[in-house]
């Protein structure tokens, strides 16, 4: 008996022991953080006679810069305090979303895709109707689309639109007297010319696979110029990629990106490809224009040195832009705060509430509800991505027009690109990995 | 005589230098990353940094209003209890499963072995622990852990109980020893060093265990130290010089558990062979 | 003796409470989820249509293979590196202990930060293992961009982490040998290889069982090293079972993703429990 009680104090001590070690160094800061927690919370009793908090659950791909900027305005404004949750990117994101939202622990404010991913979330459970609020009508027809299910929105935007095609860095277009294309032979036309003057004509980051699909998912303006109904016959189950010429056409164009990659393009991540965009170790970078953002943060006004052009289709009417509307705010209708969240919500779109953001975060494209680009935003958004929009050319990606979007649509890209498969096998892996998330919806699909 | 002792301290330079080649370099590698800067870090070269960035591990402590600490605390709680119920409840089972050979052991053999291959069912358990009222509280947690620690440990237990003699319990028995006594005065004590295995073991992996946690017990007052590294990580911003150092910042009480249980073991087993 | 009487079942009692209805119970029902379509809110029986599509995935056939050669190649290496390196750490070499603690060092980290590093070192063009070989005059590998090599470098991986382990639960074994078989055995003049050949793998032998089942089974279910160094790609090059099922239940379906859980459980089943049959009798003779 008394062996094992000396064992016991031994552990209890030597547990002990290693918690206070591990807790030491941290000592004050403790104490820092208990102290700000005071002065915010007295900053909230004068700004309202009541504190409301709300959590909101956010993904660790966004920068705080931006929305705290937002957060501590709304505090002020609104007597709104925010606590932030920040939750893994990619599957596991989604995974932890669905999670959360599946066993009735989802925080007030969820920022989370529109589109297809939306549709799957079976988002009349979960989130507030904003159909009838007062901004509801300030959207634009397509975030309006791609927020809704069933003709009920259920979020405000959380930034900006966005498109996906190709960035190219100007000065090693200068170097070797390159256009901008407007059709893909004029493209690969270029990639040659880089490619035997030994440069990176294309920087891959295959090393994260979701990067991989971006040739694919750019593609659909000119999927739609050849076939503007393949959205609505692929969610009914009728087309198909694997027999559409249209839709067959954006793998192939994926397939025949593969040789111009840099040489590490299997381990190259997306931070690494927007270093090697800047600095000119590559010339262009098939991507969405987001990445600018990472760019400028990283680097500043040397950001002005990317332009942007989409993915060329085989005329120059098939090249246009293909556009991503932004991610959403959605809100948890679960909970006794409603009116705070939506009350958030609609803070969260006002312009001043935009100014705060963008002052931190320059904007990836056009706002949905009409808010004027800031002078100082990216040439690549001014210029470049605008000029399509003025055209009307332009159309949203297919993830916004069908709610059927492959699982394993990044690994399929992946797969295809480094070689592996041939684009039709990719075409009908992808058809298969879509009748998964069909049967989930409850299509109809055989 | 003296040939083996020469042959020994051989054995002592190639296995120290081996060891620290094989597994130490890693470490280096991480902790002299974790103090560049971010262009620097993204190189993954093994040179010293520029300029010794203490700083990001003050960073690394007051990212997301410090929640390194609260992840801390956590994290220490849930390891604890965790492993003093493991303890406990494992080698009472492995000592009867060992013991008894007849069929109701069988089954609970081939019920507990079933638990070391199929992977939890996450939402059932969730929906389990909902009926319960124990799902998102640090109880819940615990049991989680223990449930799916059980197997191992059992096993562990049982194999260890194995190798010591029946001969010992049927003295006590004839003794007239209770049960209970029969196992925590002479059972018990000879367990020290397979305990001191289950206690290093269970804590490492509960300490550093990541999907668990992220299922059943989420939202930001819970998270536990694995989840930080979630803040370094992003799909769009990679700061390998901040997650270094988060790395290396989560690894040192494991790191200091381990050297003072390290010498548990060694006791267990100079006890042990005093024994004998 | 009346072993009923010793060994009472109420010392199982707390264990198996604790384990039917945290794993078990959950376990049961996700046996009657996988033959529905699931959003954990509600549920349409389907039948067995979920196992009829994921019998069709196409990277089935890869993961399987992959998690056949996973399994083996983590186990036997593991089985074979730590027993050496337990043997290594039983002698009478002083530095024993400061060596077998810098083996576990692996073991204090996460699973994601070791993946994080290691697919550093293993990156193809800045990457340390390759910057070694190339110093030695060798051309660079693409550890984890060949389809064909990708599998085996995050094996090596696992070994690297998972070898200390199975070394400690060798050493704990070792230890618990009874010294005197040694000095009876050295009296007697046997050679160090002799004692090692009949003294300490006989009487270890359930440490080693115990090392061989626990290291084939993790290496079974196990994918979270692949999941962060690889993704199970390039494309589907690395998928084992595991993976694919996440990558269902990830993408939130619960039914397919719980029938492809229950086919891991039985192909896991088929092998290891023959597998343990077999190393317990060896072990009572």
């Amino acid at each position: 008996m008394k062996f094992r009680k000396v064992t016991a104090l031994l552990l209890a001590a030597a547990l002990a022991a290693g918690s206070l070690a591990g807790c030491g160094s941290g000592k004050s800061a403790e104490d820092d953080s208990a102290e700000a927690k005071k002065v915010e919370n007295e900053v909230n009793k004068t700004a309202s006679g009541e504190e409301v908090t709300l959590t909101m659950l956010i993904d660790n791909g966004t920068e705080p810069d931006g929305y705290e900027a937002v957060l501590a305005l709304a505090e002020e404004k609104l007597g709104i305090h925010v606590d932030v949750e920040i939750r893994p990117g990619g599957d596991e994101g989604d995974n932890i979303v669905k999670t959360r939202l599946a066993s009735g622990d989802m925080a007030d404010l969820c920022i989370y895709n529109s589109g297809s991913l939306l549709s799957a979330l079976n988002p009349s459970e979960y989130f507030i109707d904003m159909t009838d609020s007062s901004v509801a009508s300030t959207f634009d027809e397509a975030f309006t689309k791609a927020a809704s299910v069933d003709g009920v929105l259920y979020g405000v935007p959380f930034g900006s639109s966005s498109a996906g095609g190709v960035m190219y860095n100007k000065e090693v277009y200068e170097k070797y007297n390159l256009e901008v294309p407007e059709t893909w032979d004029e493209f690969i036309a270029n990639c040659d010319v880089l490619k035997e003057a030994g440069e990176n004509a294309l920087i891959g980051s295959f090393g994260e696979s979701w990067t991989a699909q971006v040739p694919y998912l750019a593609d659909n303006f000119a999927v739609l110029q050849k076939e503007p109904d393949f959205p609505e016959g692929f969610t009914a189950g009728t087309k198909k990629y694997a027999t559409s010429e249209a839709g067959l056409r954006s793998w192939q164009k994926l397939a025949a990106t593969t040789p111009y990659y840099n040489k590490d393009y299997l381990a190259t991540n997306y931070n690494d490809a927007c270093d090697m965009l800047v600095n000119g170790e590559g010339a262009h970078y098939i991507m969405l224009t987001m990445a600018l953002r990472n760019i400028y943060s990283l680097y500043g006004d040397e950001v002005n040195k990317i332009g942007f052009f989409p993915i060329p289709g085989d005329t120059p009417e098939e090249t246009g832009l293909t556009v991503w509307a932004a991610g959403a705010i959605y809100g948890n209708k679960n909970t006794d705060k409603v009116d705070d969240i939506k009350r958030f919500m609609e803070f969260w779109v006002s312009d001043e509430a935009i100014d705060a953001y963008v002052e931190k975060v320059l904007p990836d494209g056009p706002y949905h509800n009409g808010y004027q680009l800031p002078d100082t935003a990216y040439d690549a958004v001014k210029v470049d991505m605008q000029k399509y929009f003025d055209e009307g050319k332009t159309a949203l990606a297919l993830e916004f027009l069908t709610p059927v979007k492959g699982a394993n649509c990044p690994a399929i890209c992946q797969e295809l690109g480094s070689g592996q498969t041939t684009p039709e096998e990719a075409a009908a892996a992808y058809d298969e990995d879509c009748k998964k998330q069909a049967v989930q919806l409850g299509l109809d699909w055989k | 005589m003296k040939k083996r002792k020469r042959l020994l301290l051989l054995g002592d330079i190639i296995g120290m230098v081996s060891a620290i080649v094989i597994f130490v370099f890693p470490f280096l590698f991480m902790f002299i990353n974790s103090l560049k800067d971010r262009r620097e870090a993204n190189l993954l070269s093994m040179a010293l940094p520029k300029e010794f960035l203490w700083e990001n591990y003050k960073k690394v402590f007051e990212a997301n209003n410090y929640i390194v600490l609260t992840a801390f605390k956590n994290s220490f709680l849930l390891t604890v209890l965790s492993v003093l119920g493991l303890i406990i409840v494992c080698s009472m089972a492995g000592y009867v499963l060992q013991r008894r050979k007849d069929r109701t052991m069988s089954i609970v053999n081939f019920v507990i072995m079933t638990g070391l291959m199929i992977p939890p069912a996450i939402l059932p358990t969730i929906w389990v622990m909902q009926g319960l009222h124990v799902y998102r509280t640090l109880f819940g947690m615990v049991m989680v852990e223990i449930a799916l620690q059980i197997p191992f440990d059992v096993m562990l237990y049982r194999g260890f109980i194995g190798t010591i003699p029946v001969e010992l319990e049927e003295a006590g028995y004839i003794d007239g020893c209770k049960r209970a006594s029969l196992f925590g005065k002479i059972i018990f004590p000879l367990l020290k060093p397979v305990t001191a295995t289950v206690i290093i073991l269970n804590a490492v992996g509960i300490f550093n265990d990541f999907t668990n946690p992220l299922y059943f017990l989420p939202g930001s007052k819970n998270a536990t130290v694995q989840l930080t590294l979630y803040n370094f990580m992003g799909q769009y911003s990679n700061s390998y010089n901040l997650l270094f150092a988060d790395v290396i910042l989560i690894t040192v009480p494991m790191l200091i558990v381990f050297i003072i249980f390290n010498k548990r073991i060694v006791d267990g087993m100079v006890a042990g062979s005093v024994k004998g | 003796m009346n072993k009923k009487k010793i060994y009472s079942t109420w010392f199982l009692a707390p264990a198996m409470l604790i384990f039917l209805i945290f794993f078990i119970i959950p376990m049961i029902t996700s046996l009657f989820f996988s033959m529905t379509v699931w959003d954990f809110k509600n549920f349409t029986f389907v039948g067995l249509d979920n196992f009829k599509m994921f019998f069709s995935e196409r990277s089935l056939n890869i993961g399987i293979k992959n998690t056949l050669i996973y399994a083996v190649l983590t186990s036997g290496l593991k089985v074979i590196l730590a027993f050496l390196i337990a043997v290594f750490l039983s002698s009478a070499i002083r530095t024993k202990n400061i060596i077998r603690s810098i083996v576990f060092f692996p073991n204090l980290v996460s699973t994601i930060a070791i993946g994080i590093t290691f697919t550093a070192f293993m990156h193809p063009s800045k990457g340390i293992f390759n910057k070694v070989i190339e110093f030695f005059g060798g051309t660079g590998i693409d550890w984890l961009g060949n389809i064909n090599l990708a599998l085996f470098s995050v094996i090596a991986t696992d070994v690297w982490k998972g070898v200390s382990i199975a070394t400690v639960i060798y050493v704990a074994g070792i230890a618990s040998i009874d010294k005197t078989f040694y000095e009876a055995a050295s009296i007697d003049g046997a050679s160090g290889w002799q004692r090692l050949k009949s003294i300490t793998i006989p009487l270890c032998r359930p440490a080693m069982n115990s090392v061989i089942i626990l290291s084939f089974i993790g290496g079974m279910r196990s994918f979270d090293l692949i999941w962060a160094m690889t993704g199970g790609g390039p494309g589907f090059a690395t998928d084992v079972m595991a993976s694919i099922v996440y990558k269902q239940y990830a993408a939130g379906f619960y039914g397919l993703s719980t029938a492809g859980n229950v086919i891991m459980f039985v192909l896991i089943a088929v092998l290891a429990f023959p597998l343990q049959k077999f190393l317990l009798s060896k072990e009572v003779d």
